[in-house]
């Protein structure tokens, strides 16, 4: 999928690679694919059920921004519209998808300038594909962010931006999911949050969604909370954009998922830990595709590390033998790790 | 009182209850509070030891705090050397006990105590299991002297034996000094008692912090159930009628055991058929010592076991058999138990890294090396050795009678131990002068003065906690043994704020799950036969002997008790969501409220109050 295709057969070009599957997406191609990529390229080469999707390289905007900011250029044009041309053809429909820009540099920095990052939820047809992937560098490139980025020293020409074009889970609910607590660092349990249809409704922190802390061991719920969910975002009937409908009181006090559901996150948090390690904050939606059979699944959207710090004590060093822990507990009136 | 305010109220403002006047006069000096010592008690904390004496003390059983004072404290002081805790100190307050622990702030005196500690702990830790046995031996021994003693009326003249051995002493003198062997043998058991708890409860407790450490969400519930021991005696005596039921189904006379007739009554009836004397000899063969089984802590003499009152056990008995015709398996799946436990410690385990895997490997196996002294020196102790003490007291309490100077056994409960060696003087000195005395009007009139007292003292509702608190609580018997922590503080702090009428209260979370129904305020064991199938029972200290309770109810709220407590084992065991350590339970629950249990957090949410609740029923 690297958009050969339409290049001028008298002057065969080398690929600029200007489009690239995700699947091939390894952390040492950061730069010029972006973090959320790289998370999803670990998901699928993991063998999970995500949603298909290509990824629009920084090099691609790098040139876009050279050329003057003057509209896609034809290999550019092939390139993506004969990826998105590949999803569909998979479906046997055409394919609504979400058009997300990914940042190239450090994901925190993406919150930090919030706004300047962009998605686009619902776009169909190759022309609406290319407006939106345009949209997003339009957005990368505004002075705001330029300014911004000054302030932070950041050089234009070792950043870029990265555009995910990813087929829309039409979720009846999604959110996220963190395999370990990410305030206590605790291992033991496993935090979900949801709402009602596409999740960035929580990613975006536009609800309060439902939470669950669920014991990993036991497979119990070990707290639970029911959230304020006012709204919710769905996919139109004629599947070609996403509305954002109230949801009615009834639905407002009850949970978004079920037993059923939570415990299928809880084994795809053990799945997800047992391929790509400890300690990762999980999108995920449960719903659709267009074209997609039977009933609605479980999607893992994007997969990222943990980043906060968790307050985790020390292990004890390798001299201090069970006996030699315990005598210190009783020998001191203060212990470091008092419970609460 | 002062919500906000970190004291609570002053040990030396709280009232007499009405009737309860000369109450001071039941209980030796120095366990009342003083003025002397005033400024420095005002500032100190001091809990309501609910978990072993809820009821006031009777002056006799005196006896238990008063050898848990030197024998617990001279192993903590003087033997171990801790090298931050000093002894726990006793007061009387309206006949109730209040302790307050003492800690060592010099850290001079810290360093030196240290080396002397270490070396000692680490020599019983490293030889925990030789020395567990040994202390198995030495309990049995001593609860077998004490099944020896005897106390027998003074006989009309002295035995011919007496002259033709040349003995010398008399009866009467014998008398004095199996007094003096009882009382030392109830002290030397209360050594034994000690011998290993600290020790055992810094090695659970050193567990627990670790896993709160590492999981801060881990309840104590699932702490305990990953050391908890499978196959231990304190679970002999439910598991001994466990079987005795399948046995009368077995021989065909469960009819007779549910009839739910008096124990006198089925046993009389049993013993018309040849399968029934079959079944109550196999019953006889289990009785001692698994029988020796107290309906409450231990430490009161009014808590009487199984074997003196059978009422509790036949109870059970009724309802296993019923359990067992409809063809449930009543033995515990020991298997299926063990491998939760591992299932548990390894899933745990797996989280960690490897160093702390490693710590947490090799702490887990001294805890459940520990264990075993935790959970059975109950038995041995409590169950076993102080139900004999105590019936050995009514046969002393019947030499009395038969002196002349009570009016029942169980007179002799209204005297404090140093008062019966003066009655025992004075009946000593009747039958040696053959004459009346003055005694017999001065004690009777006396116990029958302390029984009055006593009733008003019963209606006194003590607090949590008097005086004082510092900063954190952390030091580990108090932690451990009696629950209570900062946040125990805190909300008994909050609880007498709110003065109690709030809608919620929080305990200790020390079995998982929630539960929601009518509330059953039981304060004695006698009152479980009011218990509705399906209540939540609300009581100040559950036991492990009203197990039949625990069958049918939907969950358990106590004013006292921690996670290791008797309650929170046995609630565990039926899986039954429970609340212990509230502080305030009873007094804030009336029968018939509606509650919600919930077993995983601690609180416990009054729904609605009975009163509420009959008045709609009455069609308001």
């Amino acid at each position: 999928m690297t958009g050969q295709h339409g290049q001028p057969a008298a002057a065969p070009a080398l690929d600029p690679g200007y489009v690239v599957a995700t699947e091939s997406c390894l952390p040492e191609h950061v730069g010029n694919v972006g973090g959320k990529a790289v998370g999803l390229g670990s998901l699928l080469r993991a063998g999970q059920r995500v949603a298909a999707s290509f990824v629009v390289t920084a090099g691609a905007y790098r040139d876009y921004v050279s050329a003057g900011a003057r509209g896609l250029s034809p290999a550019m044009r092939d390139a993506i519209g004969d990826s998105y041309l590949a999803l569909c053809d998979r479906r046997g429909a055409e394919v609504t998808v979400a058009v997300r820009s990914s940042a190239t540099i450090e994901d925190s920095t993406e919150a930090s300038c919030a706004g300047q990052f962009r998605t686009y939820l619902g776009a169909s047809g190759v022309e609406e594909v290319l407006e939106q992937v345009e949209r997003c560098w339009i957005a990368a490139f505004e002075p705001q962010v330029g300014s911004y980025r000054a302030a932070r020293q950041i050089e234009a020409a070792d950043d870029g931006l990265a555009v995910i074009v990813q087929e829309l889970v039409d979720a009846r609910a999604a959110g996220v999911m963190f395999t370990q607590h990410p305030r206590t660092g605790d291992r033991s349990l496993v935090v979900i949050e949801s709402s009602y249809g596409l999740g960035e409704a929580v990613v975006g922190g536009e609800v309060t969604p439902d939470l669950f802390e669920v014991n990993r061991i036991t497979g119990s719920v070990h707290d639970s909370r029911i959230g304020a969910k006012p709204f919710e975002h769905r996919l139109a009937p004629d599947g070609r954009s996403v509305l954002t409908l109230p949801v009615d009181d009834g639905r407002q006090r009850a949970w978004s998922i079920g037993e059923e559901q939570v415990m299928a996150l809880l084994a795809l948090a053990r799945d997800l830990e047992a391929k790509l390690g400890r300690g990762l904050d999980v999108e995920w939606a449960i719903g659709s595709i267009a074209g997609m059979a039977g009933e609605p699944a479980l999607f893992t959207l994007q997969v990222r590390p943990i980043t906060a710090g968790t307050g985790r004590p020390a292990a004890p060093g390798p001299n201090v033998d069970a006996v030699g822990h315990i005598l210190d507990r009783l020998a001191s009136r203060r212990p470091g790790d008092q419970a609460p | 009182m002062n919500q906000g305010q970190r004291f609570f109220r002053s040990p030396f403002d709280i009232q007499t209850p009405p009737g309860a006047e000369g109450w001071e006069s039941m209980y030796p000096s120095y366990l009342l509070f003083n003025d002397e010592l005033r400024e420095r008690d005002e500032q100190k904390l001091w809990f309501f030891d609910q978990m072993h004496n809820p009821e006031p003390l009777y002056p006799f059983d005196l006896m238990m705090p008063e050898s848990w004072l030197v024998s617990l404290n001279q192993y903590t002081t003087r033997v171990w050397n801790l090298p931050t805790a000093l002894g726990i100190e006793h007061r009387i307050v309206n006949g109730y006990l209040y302790l307050s622990p003492n800690v060592i702030d010099d850290p001079a005196m810290a360093a030196e105590r240290e080396p002397v500690f270490l070396e000692r702990a680490r020599h019983y830790f490293d030889n925990w299991d030789d020395i567990y046995d040994n202390w198995v031996a030495k309990a049995e021994d001593c609860i077998a002297r004490l099944k020896a003693i005897r106390f027998e009326p003074l006989p009309e003249r002295e035995p011919t034996e007496t002259v033709l051995g040349h003995r010398g002493t008399t009866t009467a003198f014998d008398l004095l000094t199996t007094y003096s062997r009882y009382l030392e043998n109830m002290h030397e058991m209360a050594y034994y008692h000690f011998e290993m708890l600290n020790l055992s409860y810094g090695a659970y407790l050193t567990f627990l912090e670790f896993c709160k450490g590492h999981f801060p969400a881990i309840t104590d519930d699932m702490v305990a159930r990953m050391v908890a021991g499978i196959d231990v005696i304190l679970y002999r005596p439910d598991a001994e009628l466990r079987r005795l039921a399948a046995r009368a189904v077995e021989l065909g006379v469960g009819g007779a055991l549910k009839s739910g007739a008096a124990p006198d009554a089925v046993v009389a009836q049993l013993r018309e058929s040849d399968a029934g004397r079959q079944w109550l000899d196999e019953l006889e063969a289990v009785k001692d010592p698994w029988f020796y089984y107290s309906t409450g802590s231990g430490y009161c003499h009014a808590k009487r076991a199984w074997i003196d009152d059978m009422r509790p056990p036949f109870a059970a008995l009724a309802d296993y058999v019923g359990r067992v015709e409809r063809g449930e398996d009543l033995s515990r799946p020991l298997e299926a138990l063990r491998e939760e436990r591992e299932r548990l410690a390894g899933g745990y385990r797996d989280l960690l890294d490897e160093g702390d895997a490693a710590a947490f490997d090799g702490l887990l196996a001294l805890a459940r090396q520990v264990f075993p002294f935790v959970e059975n020196h109950n038995f041995y102790v409590e169950h076993w050795h102080h139900s004999i003490f105590f019936n050995k007291a009514r046969e002393l309490g019947a030499v009395l009678v038969a002196a002349g100077l009570l009016d029942a056994d169980d007179d002799i409960f209204f005297l404090h131990r140093y008062e019966v060696y003066q009655v025992l003087y004075e009946a000593e000195a009747r039958w040696a002068l053959g004459v009346p005395t003055r005694s017999e009007h001065t004690w009777r009139a006396e116990v029958a003065r302390r029984r009055r007292i006593y009733a008003a003292l019963e209606k006194w509702n003590p607090p949590p906690a008097l005086g004082v608190p510092p900063e954190t609580v952390t030091e580990p018997i108090t932690v451990t043994l009696f629950g209570i922590n900062s946040d125990t503080i805190d909300r008994w702090l909050a609880a007498e704020g709110a003065d109690g009428t709030g809608d919620s209260f929080a305990g200790l979370a020390v079995s998982p799950g929630v539960a929601e129904g009518v509330a059953r305020v039981v304060r004695q064991v006698e009152e479980l036969d009011e218990l509705i199938d399906g209540e939540i029972l609300v009581c100040p200290l559950t036991a492990p002997s009203w197990s039949i309770v625990f069958a049918r109810i939907a969950a358990a709220v106590s004013d006292g008790g921690g996670i290791m407590s008797h309650a929170a084992i046995v609630s565990r065991e039926y899986r039954l969501p429970a609340v212990a350590a509230t502080g305030v339970g009873t007094q804030v629950v009336h029968t018939g409220d509606r509650l919600r249990v919930d077993g995983n957090t601690g609180v416990v949410t009054i729904l609605e109050r009975a009163g509420v609740a009959t008045a709609r029923a009455a069609g308001a």
